[in-house]
Parts: structure tokens; sequence; C-alpha cells
């Protein structure tokens, strides 16, 4: 928790007014809760909209490691991953999610996005960086269950009375990934 | 051991053998859900065979190890302070607690966290707690070290571990085709395996995941949607009326695009920088001239899929391997070892990595829709009456001719087929039908040289 707050205090957003630091709080949730929606309701494109030019989609592989080892929990850029997408690739998975041959997602899941625990942790210009807790629910035909939880940070841009995502990087709480495949966005 | 004496019973060298019939291509559904064959392959597929450990670079310094499965036992790969790579049963000696929770790591010892019990890198017991106070100085260390594999080796960096002393040598198990294999990764040249093994588990059985490397028939139709997104031009990579297929001792398999022999003679004239110029032009990228040596004439054209018996997958061009690992008769584990040649640019690095993760792997383009074909494949095979129908293998069959080369390497250059899928099930029901390396040795089918 020390670590915590010491890194909060370093933060731009420490030094806005209450006021301020509401109204952005606001903006993020709502705009996170927004996007949420719209991948749980299918809507790909409307989603990709919101996605920037620059964005970077990464995901690292966790590991199970001792104590000492914490470090190097997580893989770093760099090293292999789950995703590490840019608005192109997420472009080609919106397609094939649209294809009719995504024999994966055809019958499409059911998908839930949770995202709590939001917490600003920078604000530079126009940009803000959120942390969030998700809770991914997805379930498939009659049987699948999957179930993802995990840390989120965002790098959100302002673009006209919205935002862009320009950075989704998602830790997620498994090591080994207890699903068929991880064909949802996150 | 009453499990067992019932499987032994059940299971018989008559009714193994006749699961799959190679002269009809038919295959018994209940190979996908029937405990009994499960736990008979647990002993004499994956503790009698070689399994795939781990590759030097990611065990490079002493006290270094990696976890690994041979089956459903758990093994430490682990460097000792001489430099041998052991490979030690996960499991405390004194009550059978895993010794080490962590996937990989470094350490000086392994401490079991119940009694303190403390073993060398070597698997020596050399801490017992209490030993002068509560055992009375009345008991044998020496006889109460870590259980070891029979035998562990390496080709190429690739260390192997088997649990049965009788098994022949890695080279002699790897055969031709089994190094072919291992040839094609390390063709790249000096390779590391990168930082980060993608783990997922998939509700199957093992074999499907496992006979599915070599069934380049699925790709058109499974995959359609990574062609229709824009993400690979699909017809570039299948080559349907070129493909090769080379089947080694042991059920070791290649199966895929070929590069066809004129092509190949061609290729073999330029030097390595004509290669890496021409193959910025081209979907794939031609190996270097040493790659012959560890790929031989024939193999050195595939640029196919090669699968170490039982559950070792080569993928494209060698970029990648994958262990499919037996959870049961209906999971699978998949772990990817992605590899690159230790002196690539970060550039080719990158570009190596960034195609790994969005081909390969539970969120690749690709494979995304692979593991729900095998779930519902195995799902499918439970019903009373659907596990009375059997799958046909049947491609093929009796339609191609093998070849050998001046060197004595064998090919089939041949259109899309599943010669690789009736091979490796009759090596499977061979090696489970066997009663030991003499037994297996003797009873063995050798690779067809003529017809298959």
């Amino acid at each position: 928790m020390e670590a915590l707050k010491a890194k909060d205090n370093g933060l731009t957003a420490a030094k806005l007014n209450p006021g301020e630091r509401m109204l952005i709080q606001h903006e993020a949730e709502h705009f996170l809760y927004e996007e949420a929606a719209l991948l749980d309701a299918r809507r790909y494109r409307d989603w990709l909209a919101l996605i920037a030019e620059d964005m970077h989609y990464w995901m690292p592989i966790r590991r199970t490691v001792t104590q000492s080892d914490i470090d190097k929990e997580f893989t770093k850029i760099g090293d292999m991953s789950f995703f590490d997408d840019t608005r192109e690739i997420l472009e080609m998975r919106v397609k094939k999610l649209e294809a009719g041959s995504a024999w994966s997602e055809d019958p499409p899941s059911r998908s839930r996005h949770f995202v709590t625990n939001v917490r600003i942790l920078d604000v530079a210009g126009d940009e803000i960086t959120a942390e969030s807790s998700f809770y991914l629910y997805r379930t498939r035909l009659n049987t699948e269950v999957d179930v993802w939880t995990g840390r989120r940070i965002d790098g959100l841009r302002r673009s006209g009375e919205s935002f862009l995502l320009f950075k989704r990087h998602m830790f997620l709480d498994q090591t080994l990934i207890r699903s068929t495949n991880m064909s949802t966005l996150f | 051991m009453a499990d067992i004496a019932d499987a032994d019973a059940a299971w018989d060298r008559q009714s193994i053998r006749s699961l799959f019939d190679p002269a009809t291509g038919l295959l018994d559904r209940r190979i996908y859900e029937d405990e009994d064959i499960y736990q008979r392959e647990l002993e004499r597929i994956f503790a009698r065979g070689w399994n795939f450990m781990c590759h030097e670079s990611q065990i490079s310094n002493p006290g270094d190890y990696f976890i690994n499965y041979i089956g459903e036992d758990q093994v430490i790969v682990v460097r000792d302070t001489n430099g041998q790579v052991n490979v030690l049963l996960n499991t405390c000696r004194h009550r059978g607690n895993a010794l080490c929770r962590a996937e990989q790591g470094n350490t000086k010892s392994f401490v079991c966290s119940y009694h303190g019990w403390n073993y060398g890198l070597n698997g020596d017991l050399i801490g017992v707690p209490g030993i002068k106070n509560y055992y009375r100085d009345d008991f044998d260390k020496k006889q109460w070290g870590l259980a070891k594999a029979a035998q562990v080796d390496s080709y190429l960096g690739f260390y192997f571990a088997t649990l049965d002393a009788d098994a022949p040598s890695l080279h002699d198990f790897l055969g031709d085709t089994g190094r072919t294999g291992l040839g094609m990764v390390a063709s790249q040249g000096d390779i590391v395996v990168l930082e980060g093994i993608q783990k997922n588990v998939i509700d199957c059985n093992w074999k499907i995941a496992v006979d599915n490397l070599f069934d380049w028939y699925h790709v058109m139709y499974s995959h359609a949607s990574a062609g229709s997104s824009g993400f690979l031009n699909l017809s570039e990579i299948l080559h349907p009326n070129n493909q090769l297929v080379m089947l080694g001792d042991y059920g070791h398999a290649i199966s895929g695009p070929g590069i066809p022999k004129e092509m190949q003679d061609q290729i073999d004239l330029m030097s390595d920088e004509e290669r890496a110029e021409l193959s910025k032009t081209l979907p794939i990228r031609l190996r270097p001239r040493m790659a012959k040596e560890l790929m031989g004439s024939t193999g050195v054209r595939s640029m196919g899929h090669p699968n170490i018996f039982p559950n070792l997958w080569v993928t494209i061009g060698g970029m990648q391997i994958c262990l499919r690992l037996p959870r049961g008769p209906h999971a699978t584990e998949l772990w990817w070892f992605t590899v690159v040649p230790k002196d690539m640019p970060p550039e080719g690095r990158q570009q190596v990595l960034r195609t790994a993760v969005h081909l390969f792997g539970p969120a690749g383009l690709l494979e995304q829709d692979d593991g729900e074909n095998w779930s519902q494949s195995t799902r499918a095979s439970r019903g009373v009456a659907s596990r009375k129908l059997g799958h046909t293998l049947q491609m093929g069959l009796g339609h191609d001719h093998v070849s050998t080369d001046p060197n004595g390497q064998t090919g089939i250059d041949t259109c899309i087929n599943e010669h690789g899928q009736r091979w490796f099930y009759r090596s499977w029901t061979e090696w489970l039908a066997a009663e030991s390396w003499a037994d297996l040795s003797a009873t063995r089918s050798m690779p067809p040289k003529e017809i298959v």
C-alpha cells in the first residue's frame, strides 16, 4: 500500500482540484462502461471506432514464480505474450468475428464485461491513464463457461466529446489459461 | 494396481491392434474416451518414450530449472553445478509433496515445504531436519534421493527424457525423421527459446490435437476466417498439390507443403546470400545451405509439420514448437515455445514474435478455431451410439508411392492426404500393444517403402 500511495502522490492527477478529479473519474468510467457495453452487444465496428491508430493491445504471459522471482511474474514487452496487437490486427479480429466462418465464435459466444475499481493513475495533457479490474464472463454453446479476471491499464486520449483508446495492457490472474481459446475481445 | 489388471483384461494385444485398421483407415472412437486406454497410454507411450523437456537456452546456468511433464508425472528439469542436466520427479520421497511449485526459476537446492527435506540439484537427499534428534541417526539419506528419469539426453540443444531404462538412445529413437524435425528448428542457426511459454488447456483428447498437425485438409475450411479477415493468404501457404510426407520409425512423421524436387535442385545451387535475397519476395524463408546436413536432401524440402512421437509438434519453418500434454482422456494442455536465432536483429525478432502471437496460441487468429473442433470431436466419442461409429482416415489410401532418395531418405510427394494421421495411429496401436521396448522393437511396423 505504501508503494501505491507513493506512486499516486507523484501523479499529475494529484495536482488537480477535487472537482476536476471527480469529473475525470466520471468521464473515464463512463467511457470504459460504454466501450464494454459495445463488446457485450457484439457491436464490434462501433467498438473499433473507439480505437486509436497507435493502439497497443497487449496481454503478457503470467507465470507461477517464487516470491524471489516476482519481478519475472509477467513477461515483458519484447517477450512472448497472448496479445500484442496494433489497430490493424484488432481490425482483423473484428473482420474475423464478422466473417460467418469464425467457427469458435459462430454460434456467437455470450460475454459480459465487468469493469470495476477504476483509478486514474495519470493525466498528461489530453491523455489519461486509468487502471481497472476486470471480470470477463464468456459462455458459449450450452456447456462452455470461461472466466477471466485481471488488471487493466488503459490509455485514453481525448477526441471530440469522447476518448480514443490508445493503450490496453491486460494482466490476467491465470497462468495456465483454462480455456479452449481467447477469441473474445477483452 | 487393480486398475491396470482390469485394463489388461479388457485390452489384450489383439483388441488394441484392432482399434485402427491401416488397411481401411478405420479408427475406433473409443481411443478418445476410454479411461483404461488412457492409463495404458501413460505407461506404454509417455513413460516408455522420450519426452521433450526443454531447450538448453531455457536452463543455461547452474541451478536453472524448468517444470515439465512425462505424461502426468511432473518433473523438474535442472542444470546442476557440474553443468549436467537432471530430470527429477517432482515429489518428495517422504510424503510425496511437490517440491517445486514455480514453473521455472533458479535455486541452490529443492526444499520440501512439508517437513523441510532438502535435495541437491542432482536429486541427492542432503538435509533431513531432526535426523539426529528424532530419527536418532537411524535413517539412510542415500536411499531416499529424488527419483530420476532413467535416461536424459539432448539433440541439437533439445533435451529429452525417458522413464524407461530399456529405451534406445535418443538418437536412435528420433531416427532420421525425428532428427529432421528438430533439424528444421536448428537450421535457423544458433537458437534461443524466448521468454514466455503460452499454456492453455483444451477439453479434447491429446491425440486429436496431435493428428491435426498432419491435417492440411482442414486448413481452408476450419481457418477460412483467418483468410477472409486479411490476416493470411491461405492458398499462398497451403500448396494442396505439392505436399510432402515423411513417415519415420516409432511413429514420427512430417506432413505438409513441400518444395518440388526440381525447385530444390535450383535452390541448392544458390549461396546463403542469394537465398536471403530471394526470401524477401516469398511468403517463406529459404533455408541456409547447412539445413541440408540437418534435414537431409528430402527433408530439407519440407515446409510442413514434423511431429516427434508422441506429442511434440514443430510448426511452420521451425519458428515454434508445441507440446500436447495429456490431462485425462478428455483434456490436453498446449505449451507453445517460440524460437529465434540468437543473433537475429531486433526488427526480425519483433516480426517473429508478432507472427507467433497472431498465428498460434489461444488468441491466435489461426489457432482459435481448432480447439472447439477438437473438443466437440472428443465429446461426440462418449455417446453409446456415436462411439460405435468409426472415424474414417481413408484419404489417399493406396494411391501414393514412397520414393527413396540417393541418401536413403524416404518421402511421399503427393496432394493433400491423410498418410501422416494413418501412420500416427498405426504406430500408436503398436506402442500400446507392446509390453516392453524389446516387444515394441520386434513388433513395430517399419516405415513403408513402396505403396502407401
